[in-house]
């Protein structure tokens, strides 16, 4: 076998109490797509970080093609062979896609007077996104106006451009589209190809399964076990991810479409730019509608739409009570709660604590007599929450920033559910949370519709729209091409030619 | 002992900093005044007048920098309330009416820039900008108008004589430094403002309303400048074009000694700006009394500079921990 182009030996990495590295060990090969799989927390990304040079670890060596590896910076990582494309958003909105692209050496742009040319910024930008397959977006395009998915795809080009010899993907796929997978694939591909490495980083273990040639397992900072290609067994992956067998059911177990008559929630022909047109549906009591497409679909920005944060060009929101719904203030009001697919930027406020970010919308419920906030009601609330959700923290004054991307998902579940929401607009609730958190998520919504509550959950993923809901809309270029009904013997392939 | 506790208790640490630091400079002025031979009853009453103003206007400033944005605009609104102040006594021989007019016009002044905010869409320290232009410029109009030679508007001392006393003075600062706290901690309207000042997005998509926090925190704020201004009268019942000109950097400056977040959002403190603006008036004193030259307020200033730059550092190192990247 050839030397590994990366060695990382007997590396710990420690963040306060955690314990995130506990002596890993990991080696990746030339040509060799590595897939790194493990719950929330298991420690690929921080092993992955350390190798892209975000931080350092507190012990351990690393050697990259035989040479020691200390890299000051992502940057200097970059430029010296190693790329890293990041779980949440690596980019700066408030400048240009180009600007974003060339950040670190946007000296080598100026022209004869010593100010940074633009042009050439602009027009380099759009040769290295085309140069990935990138269409549609320009180096001229303001960051802050992309989508997630958009973003993404441009942190993939800036990495891509520097010609890495090893680019880590960090759980992204999520953030995704089909088209962009399909060029995240390629260019993974054409890297094996090319000799060079790849580490992946996913949740999703038919993608990891497809995609790698090899699967190294974490939990709880350690591997646990490497698979080759050949070895590669959803259960027995499933098995050393979690240490435990997966119990009770994981999507729903009926296959029954139920519901009650009851419409608490209906969209009356939603017009909105060319993202939503023509947009009517409801949602009823103890349902929960699963909202499919691709990522520019309309989707998204339904469920925006129906929490009242998207001024409509034509059309009503009309909760049960037959309140029209103009605003994330009125909807709160009629108890509805929404989960953003962007999580760190829609849904919680990282600085703030797990307490501030649950309580924030429940304090109607735990005021005193006298209509003020104390301590012992917060303090008492909050505690619910993180007990029932089993939110894994310090204790609740812990900042979520500091959290991981599930047990952050539970924290924006608690601060909606804690507030007694009725109705739950999800918008890819799962995006980015291993295995046993969706399926704490998964059970957790059918308890909430077997108490009534109305669900309508937003995914780009099929087979959790397949297993969880009782009706599916499926949209493309902003209409609902298409309904289905919860059934035994409905599939990928009869969902999917509705949405491409 | 556990990494866990040895973390909890750094952060416990860091954040008793500001006061900790409030004691040393105390002891340090102390020092300074018994080693220069001065009577210390008659500087700690300097220090408390001149830090009175600046943290009854920071206490209400506290709102507003919670919002994760700042009022350039404090200084010139006290000056302009207290302005106003006397010019309403001057015409009206009522003590009541001025101190209407005062709180009116603080409250208005504050209001206005979180209005025009509100109206045009624009961050609200932009109108606060252009808000101190105007209201620096009506003063001076008024001041130099009406005070003539003499170069200021004042109202006869007997007027204020007897609210110009520590015990009258340190009630008022402890009512409305009790009120604020009371709202920024206990009512739906603090939190709220805390979670608009963290995460502006995320505060919308939980239905809260900005605008409308903004003009509530513009308002406290408001209240402060208002007091300021009565307290600055009291102090000294004469207004120049200079009255209170630095109180808007120096509130800055203060509430960072205090142990107030640059950015605002949930780790805002109400208290950094009482802690704050007498450290910060500390500070300045120590310095002048114990730097006998002509150099002295430039010294002054760059020392200021460094200690805030050392509080700025020492304090965000209390949330600037390590990634944990997942």
């Amino acid at each position: 076998m050839n030397k590994p182009v990366l060695e990382m030996k007997n590396i710990s990495k420690r963040f306060g109490s955690v314990v995130a590295l506990n002596k890993v060990d990991l080696a990746v090969y030339p040509g060799e797509i590595r897939g790194l799989i493990g719950e929330n927390g298991s420690g690929k990304s921080t092993i992955s970080s350390i190798a892209a040079g975000m931080q350092k670890a507190n012990e351990g060596e690393i050697s990259f093609k035989g040479n020691r590896w200390e890299p000051a910076s992502m940057i200097d990582a970059l430029n010296k062979g190693i790329g890293m494309v990041v779980q949440e958003s690596g980019t700066i909105g408030g400048i240009s896609v180009a600007e974003n692209m060339f950040l670190a050496e946007l000296g080598s742009f100026k022209n004869k007077f010593g100010l940074v040319d633009k042009n050439k910024l602009e027009r380099k930008a759009d040769e290295a996104l085309k140069s990935v397959g990138i269409t549609g977006i320009s180096g001229r395009d303001a960051m802050g106006r992309l989508d997630f998915q958009d973003r993404k795809l441009v942190e993939i080009a800036k990495v891509i451009m520097k010609n890495p010899d090893i680019l880590i993907i960090d759980e992204t796929s999520t953030a995704l589209s089909h088209d962009g997978r399909q060029i995240m694939y390629s260019l993974i591909r054409k890297m094996r190809d090319d000799g060079k490495s790849v580490i992946f980083i996913s949740h999703d273990l038919d993608e990891i399964m497809e995609v790698c040639d090899t699967l190294t397992v974490l939990r709880d900072g350690n591997i646990i076990r490497t698979f080759e290609k050949e070895e590669f067994d959803a259960d027995a992956i499933r098995s050393s991810m979690i240490g435990r067998e997966l119990k009770g059911d994981y999507y729903r177990a009926d296959t029954e479409c139920t519901s009650l008559d009851e419409v608490v929630l209906s969209a009356q022909s939603l017009n909105y730019k060319d993202n939503l047109k023509d947009v009517s549906l409801e949602l009823h009591r103890g349902e929960i509608v699963g909202v499919g497409g691709l990522a520019s679909s309309g989707m998204h920005d339904l469920g925006e739409a129906l929490f009242g944060a998207l001024k409509l060009d034509s059309g009503h929101v009309i909760c049960g009570s037959g309140k029209e719904i103009l605003s994330p203030h009125n909807a709160m009001g009629q108890k509805i709660g929404y989960v953003s697919k962007d999580r760190d930027q829609k849904s919680l406020c990282l600085d703030a604590s797990i307490k501030d970010n649950i309580a924030i919308a429940g304090m109607n419920i735990f005021k005193n007599k006298m209509n003020l906030v104390t301590s012992f009601g917060e303090k008492k609330y909050v505690k619910k929450q993180v007990d029932e959700l089993k939110i894994k923290c310090s204790d609740m004054d812990q900042a979520v920033s500091q959290l991981s991307g599930g047990n952050k998902q539970k924290v924006v579940f608690g601060k909606w559910i804690g507030c007694g929401s009725e109705i739950l607009i999800l918008d890819c609730p799962t995006r980015g949370v291993d295995i046993g958190v969706k399926q704490a998520m998964y059970q957790l919504m059918v308890k909430l519709k077997n108490e009534g509550k109305a669900i309508l959950m937003i995914s780009e993923e099929l087979p959790e729209l397949i297993g969880m809901s009782d009706r599916i809309l499926i949209m493309k270029d902003g209409e609902i091409t298409r309904e289905f009904k919860r059934s035994s013997t409905l599939s990928e392939g009869d969902i999917i030619s509705y949405m491409i | 002992m556990t990494d866990k506790r040895k973390t909890n208790i750094k952060q416990k640490l860091i954040s008793l900093l500001p006061i900790a630091a409030l004691l040393v400079l105390f002891a340090a002025f102390l020092a300074v005044v018994s080693i220069n031979g001065y009577r210390l009853d008659m500087y700690l009453k300097i220090v408390f007048n001149e830090a009175l103003v600046l943290v009854v206007v920071a206490t209400g400033a506290i709102f507003i920098y919670t919002l994760g944005t700042f009022d350039i605009s404090l200084g010139a609104s006290t000056l302009f309330a207290a302005t106003m102040g006397v010019m309403t006594y001057n015409n009206t021989q009522s003590l009541i009416l001025m101190i209407v007019a005062i709180f009116a016009v603080g409250i208005t002044a504050s209001l206005l820039n979180s209005i025009l905010a509100s109206v045009f869409h624009i961050p609200p320290f932009v109108t606060t900008v252009a808000m101190m232009s105007v209201l620096s410029a009506l003063s001076a109009q008024i001041i130099t108008s009406y005070g003539g030679a003499l170069g200021g508007i004042s109202i006869p001392s007997e007027v204020v004589k007897p609210f110009d006393n520590i015990g009258f003075k340190a009630v008022l600062l402890i009512a409305f430094f009790a009120i604020c706290f009371f709202v920024f901690q206990f009512t739906k309207a603090g939190r709220r403002m805390k979670f608009v000042g963290g995460n502006p997005i995320c505060a919308e998509l939980t239905g809260i309303k900005a605008s409308k926090y903004t003009i509530l925190a513009f308002v406290m704020a408001g209240i402060g400048i208002g007091l300021g201004a009565f307290l600055t009268l009291c102090y000294t019942p004469s207004v120049t074009t200079t009255t209170a000109s630095s109180i808007g950097m120096n509130i800055f400056i203060a509430i960072v000694f205090g142990g107030m977040p640059i950015s605002g959002g949930a780790r805002s403190k109400i208290y950094a700006a009482l802690i704050g603006g007498f450290s910060y008036i500390l500070l300045n004193d120590i310095l002048e009394i114990g730097i006998d030259s002509s150099a002295a307020y430039g010294i002054t200033q760059v020392i200021s500079a460094v200690f805030f730059l050392a509080v700025v550092y020492v304090t965000s190192m209390n949330y600037r921990t390590a990634l944990l990247p997942r």
